[in-house]
């Protein structure tokens, strides 16, 4: 029995919404049930300064009645409460536009193989042994530097937080889809802040995330924390140029995040996207290949289905740099007249490209630039590409880190900075759902 | 908008008794403070597309968080039902923290004894939205619609929002305070997209108040369509900086407020400050900037965004001098750092939704008026830049490092407005920034859009700014 899981009786009122929405006068009725269940320790300074339980439960319905749409959600789940909630959110729907696209995704494109949530092999059955104390010992192993200090710097604070969760989720529709998906989740996260020998504070952060306890690097995360902070000792000031700049995998996702939200079919309709009229042109470098590749057994981020139950498939996203997949949903797919394929990437990976395998590789190869391990806000206008970031990390010159920098922003637009692509690494970080290694580009904006 | 007691504890199927057994549980293996947050969010949505309101949504979000503080350590814990089985769980859950005997606190502590006073409600409700209707809403946004593109025929694309909800709220706690409220949240917003030849622009407009469905009239969507389409043509003509660095940034009024919440409203909530992580720990009573600057974070303005009759942990809604007369007067407390640092609460403990323990967060921040008027200020600066529209920021505590993206501006050449800029990231250090504030405009005046804050949890927020000179802000641009 996994812990937290949807009941058979859950179950059954899923059916029973359904059943009762469709009585009232709706036409089609999709319900999703999400359950969650997380504990959580946090340490400061090596002692327990948090622990924290919780146990959620929501039951999502997409009503559509007289070719009208809406969505509900609610917590309490029961009948008596249920009954009067569906009723209302019937006579919200009456009220809207008629909008004649609005339907489910039809049966032959739903999936028809996620019956036990347990297919792509996400849950640790481990994580119904978890006991608090177990959860305290982790955390109290994983901390690594209260009170370390060393010749120009010693440590104000460190900040460590284990959670373990589990994650079940069920959708069921009036046309009989019934799908599951369940995962468990173990993750660490530690911030340090240290000052150096003029006061000054610097943070570092790290973290890891696995569905299995066994491949969580609990021990790594200290260390790395605090070496993040002491690296960045002594900032310089770096002029404003163009110049080659390097992106560390962990931040990389600011960078290919915009691309695909680009492509969503909402976007596009909208005209709110700097990639609309480009499916299957050549828009970018050759050097860059996004395929979105969702089944992949026990990969963070793999999915069978999207949030309408279509079933998800291996499909090439960008292709040596044309583009090759649009986001259509149901909906989109009516109203834009295009073929349907998800609703959004589900784990989108990004391919290796030239000779380097990582940072280190990169910086040799290009000789001097920026390495940016971090963003400080900044944003990007979906509709023209242009973006404008703060960014902080290394100036690297002769192929070696020289000094700390931050205090800068890069501005461009995304079309010409993926044509600016240098090389993308084989350094991707599997903790994440969106697999992209480190990547390099030339002739970058900064402002400093 | 307050209720009778009753209307809150039928609401949440309990008594004052069980409430007290349930902080008796959560302080069962000892501990210097137990409260318990009881939450009933009913929230409404609706949304324009192509001219049509075609889609919407109703959703009730039910329950209650219940906390036990051992010194400044929590155990927390939260359930979806008032059942008293499953309060009990959670209140065991939450008593995890508690070391197994009971510690006798040696810190003073501060009551709020008194029942809520409806006369000092703070969220002016005529009409409440849990009695709005959805045709109503529907046709004010298609009003809005029509207004937006009857101004304007390079409007491509209109995208309009209502949101509102109502939260019933009780707190209970071991000092046997008990307070409840209801309190309103009113949103509209509208999105363009606009066009002109190949040149494609966007914006994005919000008001957002604690007030009731009263706030949607004709003047509102005036207002907003006013707005959206504000110098419309110098949109289409914006650029980046053609060379972007270090120069003078002149804040226009209102939404620049944003500096004042990235750049020293979070370094000034207590929690980073009493674990040393924050750039002002140590410079309490110390000057950090000009005199006569004064920075306030205010939870008393009626029907403003960040308005609070209480904070989430029952303290009353206060106004905080943070800054004054350019020396940093408080920092923002919860009961956490309040006890710590021997003070007062000053009712900044604020939680996303009962899913959440409370740590400080700010309410409305803003500066006080100076004596230049924005001519002068502007007319003072040889080159630099004039922001006047943002769209979000964020900061790094320990550094000071902090950012906000300019959604438009004009560059100031020789003490004029001159072409117009957009999408520009500008980045700062708050210790020096402030230092750096060298004119200060007689222009008060605080934004009314939808500002969320995002420090581990969202919570709704306003800001806002005289028009301001800083010195030696980096300006992103082209080189």
């Amino acid at each position: 029995m996994i812990p937290w899981s949807i009941t058979p009786e859950e179950a059954g009122i899923m059916k029973w919404s359904i059943e009762t929405a469709l009585g009232m006068g709706a036409s089609q009725v999709r319900a999703t049930l999400n359950k969650s269940m997380m504990d959580l320790v946090q340490m400061r300074d090596g002692e327990v300064d948090k622990v924290s339980h919780s146990g959620d439960r929501s039951l999502t319905l997409n009503i559509y009645a007289d070719n009208r749409y809406g969505t509900f959600s609610v917590n309490r789940l029961d009948k008596e409460h249920l009954k009067d909630f569906i009723a209302r959110s019937i006579s919200i729907v009456r009220l809207l536009g008629e909008d004649r696209f609005r339907k489910l995704a039809p049966p032959q494109r739903k999936i028809g193989c996620a019956t036990t949530g347990l297919e792509l092999g996400l849950y640790d059955s481990g994580y119904g042994n978890m006991t608090p104390q177990r959860r305290r010992e982790i955390a109290a192993d994983a901390c690594g530097a209260p009170g370390r200090s060393a010749d120009g710097w010693k440590v104000i604070s460190e900040e460590l937080e284990y959670s373990d969760s589990i994650y079940d989720m069920m959708i069921m529709d009036s046309e009989g889809l019934e799908c599951r998906h369940t995962e468990s989740s173990f993750e660490i996260g530690c911030e340090t802040t240290i000052a150096d020998s003029e006061g000054n504070r610097l943070s570092g952060f790290w973290w890891d995330s696995q569905s299995f306890l066994s491949r969580l690097d609990t021990l790594g995360c200290s260390r790395k924390a605090l070496e993040r902070a002491v690296a960045q000792i002594g900032p310089k000031a770096f002029g404003s140029c163009r110049t080659n700049m390097i992106v560390e995998n962990e931040v990389a996702s600011k960078l290919v995040n915009p691309l695909i939200s680009a492509l969503n079919a909402f976007s596009l309709q909208q005209g709110n996207s700097f990639l609309k009229d480009t499916l299957g042109k050549k828009v970018f470098s050759d050097g860059l290949s996004i395929t979105d590749m969702p089944l992949e057994q026990g990969a963070n981020g793999a999915r069978l289905f999207d949030s309408e139950g279509v079933a998800a498939a291996v499909r090439p996203i960008i292709e040596n740099g044309t583009v090759k997949t649009y986001f259509v949903n149901t909906y989109m797919s009516g109203k834009m007249g295009l073929e349907p394929t998800l609703e959004d990437a589900i784990r989108p990976v990004v391919g290796s490209h030239g000779p380097w395998k990582d940072t280190s590789e990169m910086m040799a190869g290009l000789g001097e630039g920026i390495l940016v391990t971090g963003f400080n806000g900044g944003n990007s206008n979906a509709a023209t590409g242009d973006f404008s970031y703060g960014v902080e990390g290394f100036a690297f010159r002769g192929g070696k880190i020289v000094h700390p920098v931050r205090e800068m922003v890069i501005t461009g637009n995304f079309m010409e900075l993926w044509n600016n692509l240098a090389g993308i690494g084989c350094d991707a970080r599997t903790c994440m759902s969106k697999i992209i290694p480190s990547l390099a580009f030339t002739n970058v904006d900064f402002s400093a | 908008m307050i209720g009778q007691k009753n209307y809150y504890t039928d609401l949440f199927s309990i008594d004052v008794p069980q409430m007290e057994r349930l902080v008796g549980e959560a302080l069962s293996g000892g501990g210097d403070y137990a409260d318990l947050y009881f939450e009933n969010t009913a929230f409404r949505d609706l949304y324009l597309r192509d001219g049509v309101v075609s889609s919407g949504g109703y959703h009730i979000d039910y329950g209650v968080g219940i906390r036990t503080l051992v010194g400044e350590k929590t155990g927390y814990a939260y359930t979806e039902s008032t059942d008293m089985k499953a309060m009990l769980s959670a209140a065991q859950a939450a008593a995890a923290i508690s070391p197994g005997i009971f510690i006798p606190s040696d810190k003073p502590t501060v009551a709020f004894k008194g029942s809520p006073n409806p006369s000092a409600d703070r969220y002016p409700v005529e009409r409440d939205w849990r009695e709005w209707d959805t045709a109503e809403g529907a046709a004010f946004l298609g009003r809005l619609d029509k207004m937006i593109r009857a101004r304007d025929s390079r409007v491509v694309k209109v995208i309009g929002m209502i949101s509102c909800q109502m939260s019933d709220i009780m707190m209970f706690n071991s000092r046997g305070e008990l307070k409840y409220d209801t309190r309103p949240m009113g949103t509209v917003a509208v999105s363009l997209v606009m066009g002109s030849g190949d040149k494609v622009r966007n914006n994005h407009v919000s008001r957002s108040y604690r007030i009731g469905a009263e706030m949607l009239t004709d003047a509102l969507a005036e207002e907003m369509a006013g707005e959206a389409l504000r110098n419309i043509d110098d949109r289409f003509e914006a650029k980046r900086p053609e060379k972007g660095g270090a120069m003078s940034v002149v804040m226009g009024a209102g939404a620049s407020g944003i500096l004042l919440h990235e750049a020293m409203g979070h370094a000034f909530e207590a929690d980073f400050n009493r674990k040393g992580q924050s750039v002002f720990s140590d410079r309490m009573g110390s000057r950090i900037c000009a005199g006569g600057i004064n920075i306030v974070d205010d939870g008393t303005i009626r029907g403003n965004r960040g308005a609070l009759n209480f904070d989430d942990e029952g303290v009353p809604g206060q106004k905080t001098y943070m800054v004054e007369d350019g020396v940093l007067a408080s920092y923002l407390h919860d009961r956490i750092s309040a006890s710590w640092y021997g003070v007062r609460p000053t009712g900044n403990g604020r939680r996303e939704s009962f899913r959440y323990n409370p740590v400080p967060r700010m309410r409305a921040t803003y500066m006080e008026g100076g004596n230049s008027t924005p001519e002068e200020i502007i007319s003072s600066v040889k080159k630099g830049i004039y922001v006047d529209e943002f769209a979000n920021g964020q900061v790094k505590i320990g550094e000071g490092d902090f950012t906000f993206y300019v959604k438009s501006g004009y560059m100031i050449e020789n003490g004029r407005l001159g072409r117009p800029v957009c999408d520009l990231n500008i980045i700062g250090n708050g210790p020096k920034a402030l230092a750096d504030i060298v004119a200060v405009g007689n222009d008060a005046r605080i934004d009314d859009g939808a500002w969320t804050c995002g420090k581990e949890q969202n919570v709704p927020v306003s800001c806002g700014i005289p028009t301001v000179r800083v010195e030696n802000l980096i300006v992103g641009g082209e080189n």
